[in-house]
């Protein structure tokens, strides 16, 4: 299990994967090592996520934000620490606690296994089967040595199955078939060179396995030292049957229980007694590899709803969609709407389509999304988890059919646009039933960020499609649309998560004109930039000849512009061109004609010097 | 009054924002003081002493044909009364001066006013300036000879408004450097 380093969105919340879907979020959350404390990471949000649980300090989030995937966990257990129960875990009073328990690298061993089955010579990569995937901060990498020399494995041989130990000297990534190689120790036939690679290789990727892997490396050194010492300093006893072997057997001569556990966690209790702190430095925490226990320490509660959510994450393994590549659809949460849903988009790409051509064949497939569509809705609507699990389908699918009934034709095609394509923040939306209730707060600020994000996401681009500025009313109308009318945000919270961002230091503003219009904008976005633009485009109009002769001389003048031009060159709304104009002209850039036309702004010539 | 040449408008005469009245008060600042200086030049050029606003809201000054924009009533008041106020209250330096609806007929209160293109003090200074000039000094003038006489046709004050005459021949009379004698009408003025 490894902390992996976190990227994170431009509202300091993590950044998903494609698929990945947010399912809960806690904050005042620390985080622990084994039982200790690991400093910086104390206080900070906790977010689960379909595929990972992911830690953001509330302070400097940037350096201090740390992700471990579900699928490198083995379980999560929830424990409610009393003074009573348990009395190391807590004084008076002790937060309740999440330990996750990571798995045993199986996957490695596999891997190297299947690689190195082959009888081709083994590329250099597979035969440091020791070496984890990820890669280590140097802190962690000295490992005993990259070569994977302290090897204590045993060949059989073929003739006369007879258990030979592989020379401590046998380096599989050196070894040729010229390598010599000692004969079987019972009936003195040389092994072929397979054989003993293979044991070799196998005997590196087993050591690897076995579960708790020290989280102090030198405590397996020491072991692995030993061993290829063949130093007879420490027997190792069976932790089962309590016989007292060789320290080079990896396996109980007696009842061949694997020893390397029994000393490795000998070791690791060692060290932990020696060092009562986190065994890895804490600017290093990411691409840390973590083989003991990982506590949250809930101190603001939330931690039964995060448990069940994390349980039923762990349970749905949703993160073995990431690497199918034709998407079947991202619901296995429920079994009833599994086969239905597979069957959506490409109708089993798998499946041969039976090949048939021109109408026929557009015919064929038109009847097959029909019945893929009807499977869908059907399933979809049988019970609610059904309907949950498809909403992602369900709401792609209306959109389409809104879309071919030209639906779409009504309303501004720029916010339809971004309406329809904001479908995808639907994975990213926080629901009030993400959180513990009664964290008001900590939806607010959720909320917020959840808006700066929807707001500065540069796929979408709503902010930008609005030249920048929005007003908030605008915003909360599409933003609720884009949830598809479902967990629709009041417009008191709408207003009080904006007025967070300033706070939470998002890269949005809220901003009061005069009227007491509010808008969104872009934090570095100010009066005065508003101001130059306005004056760089009255230039760009003074160069341009007028249609008509006019009466005045444009050369000074230029020309005239009314709230609607504005709005169209800056692509902002009336409301917001209006406001803007009146702010320049409350700055003196601009001033006002008014007539029979209406109201129309002119580039300030009073003020300055070029008209007397 | 009458005149040869055209009156030459400012540019920001053709300027359309020019006749709606700026709600930033330093573009307004900026907006009346160019009003005024308009209103002055414009009465200089056509030796107009009181300006009567019923009558010059259709007079070029204030209506703008070619841009069909127009300074009404109530806004010529607004510049008015800001020509009216001194500097330091934020005006325009005293540069009119209402006549009291009394003295000028029936046309309502604030209705006309001087034009102090020349303050009276100022013209108190030109008189000084030309009875020193063609050494006249302790001489008796009547004020028609002054405004009207012969020799005063090239002067700047040739055809002067009476009542503004006698406005700058007081200031003069405070300063000690005139007498005003006579009865209404038929004042006469000794330089000294």
């Amino acid at each position: 299990m490894f902390f992996k380093s976190l990227d994170l969105t431009t509202a300091l919340r993590p950044l998903l994967l494609p698929d990945e879907t947010l399912l809960f979020v806690q904050d005042a959350v620390g985080l622990y090592e084994g039982k200790y404390k690991i400093p910086d990471y104390q206080n900070g949000h906790a977010y689960l996520t379909s595929h990972r649980v992911c830690y953001i300090a509330a302070e400097d989030p940037r350096k201090f934000s740390v992700a471990i995937d579900l699928k490198e966990i083995d379980r999560a257990e929830y424990q409610v620490s009393t003074v009573f129960e348990n009395m190391k875990a807590g004084f008076l009073k002790s937060s309740p606690k999440i330990t996750i328990y990571p798995k045993p690298q199986k996957s490695k061993t596999d891997k190297s296994r299947s690689a190195t089955s082959s009888p081709a010579v083994p590329s250099s990569s597979t035969l440091h089967p020791g070496k984890p995937l990820s890669p280590l901060p140097p802190s962690i990498a000295p490992q005993p040595s990259p070569s994977p020399k302290p090897i204590n494995a045993t060949w059989i041989c073929p003739i006369c199955s007879f258990s030979n130990p592989v020379p401590s000297n046998f380096d599989p990534a050196t070894a040729t078939a010229t390598t010599n190689l000692p004969p079987c120790l019972a009936c003195g036939i040389k092994p072929p060179l397979t054989t003993v690679l293979k044991a070799a290789i196998n005997a590196a990727a087993s050591r690897e396995s076995p579960l708790p892997r020290p989280s102090s490396l030198p405590a397996c050194e020491h072991t692995s030292s030993t061993t290829s010492n063949q130093s007879a300093s420490g027997s190792v006893s069976c932790p089962r049957c309590t016989f007292v072997n060789h320290p080079s057997l990896i396996e109980c001569e007696m009842c061949g229980t694997s020893l390397i556990v029994a000393a490795s966690s000998a070791g690791n209790g060692n060290l932990h007694v020696e060092s009562p702190a986190p065994s890895f430095e804490q600017s290093r925490i990411p691409n840390t590899e973590v083989s003991e226990t990982i506590k949250l320490s809930f101190r603001a509660g939330g931690e039964k709803t995060f448990h069940e959510r994390l349980k039923g994450a762990l349970v749905q393994r949703k993160w073995l969609l990431q690497n199918a590549p034709p998407v079947p659809p991202p619901s296995q949460s429920s079994t009833t709407s599994a086969p239905s849903t597979a069957t959506l988009k490409s109708p089993q790409p798998a499946a041969p389509r039976p090949t048939a051509v021109g109408i026929a064949g557009l015919e064929q497939r038109g009847l097959e999304a029909r019945m893929n569509n009807q499977l869908v809705i059907g399933n979809a609507f049988e019970d609610l988890e059904a309907l949950m699990a498809s909403a992602k389908q369900i709401v792609a699918l209306a959109e389409t059919l809104a879309r071919e009934s030209g639906m779409s034709s009504e309303g501004s095609a720029e916010t339809h646009a971004v309406l329809s394509e904001s479908v995808a923040a639907l994975g990213m939306v926080t629901t009030k039933d993400m959180l513990s209730s009664g964290s008001e707060n900590l939806y607010l600020s959720e909320l917020a960020r959840n808006l700066a994000e929807y707001l500065t996401d540069d796929r979408k681009g709503v902010l930008q499609r609005e030249g920048g500025i929005m007003s908030l009313i605008d915003l909360w109308a599409v933003f609720n649309r884009s949830r598809n009318g479902v967990e629709l945000i009041s417009p008191s919270d709408f207003q009080r998560a904006a007025e967070l961002w300033e706070k939470l230091k998002l890269p949005v503003r809220l901003r009061r004109f005069k009227s007491g219009l509010l808008v969104v904008q872009r934090y570095d976005w100010s009066d005065d930039k508003t101001v130059r633009q306005l004056q760089d485009w009255m230039e760009e109009l003074r160069q341009v000849p007028p249609d008509e002769p006019v009466p005045w001389d444009w050369t000074v003048f230029g020309r005239a512009v009314t709230a609607q031009e504005t709005a169209q060159r800056f692509m902002w709304s009336v409301g917001v061109a209006v406001e803007e104009l009146e702010m320049a002209e409350d700055r003196g850039a601009l001033c006002r004609e008014e007539g029979i036309e209406g109201l129309r702004f002119w580039s300030n010539r009073f003020t300055d010097s070029l008209a007397v | 009054m009458a005149t040869t040449t055209l009156f030459q408008f400012p540019p920001t005469y053709n300027f359309p924002p020019f006749f709606t009245p700026q709600p930033n008060t330093n573009t307004r600042q900026a907006q009346l003081q160019k009003w005024s200086s308009l209103i002055q030049a414009w009465c200089r050029h056509h030796r107009q002493y009181r300006l009567s606003l019923v009558e010059a809201v259709d007079s070029p000054l204030f209506h703008n044909a070619a841009l069909r924009k127009r300074l009404d009533l109530r806004e010529a008041r607004d510049v008015i009364d800001w020509m009216v106020k001194s500097e330091e209250e934020g005006g325009g330096g005293r540069r009119a001066e209402w006549i009291d609806s009394s003295s000028s007929g029936s046309q309502g209160p604030k209705s006309v006013a001087w034009i102090w293109w020349r303050r009276p003090e100022e013209w108190a200074d030109v008189l000084v300036d030309w009875v020193e000039g063609t050494g006249q000094k302790g001489a008796v003038l009547t004020v028609y000879e002054l405004v009207q006489g012969e020799a005063t046709v090239s002067q700047e004050f040739h055809g002067m408004d009476n009542d503004v005459m006698l406005k700058a021949l007081s200031v003069l009379a405070k300063r000690g450097k005139a007498h005003v004698f006579g009865s209404e009408g038929q004042e006469g003025v000794k330089f000294f």
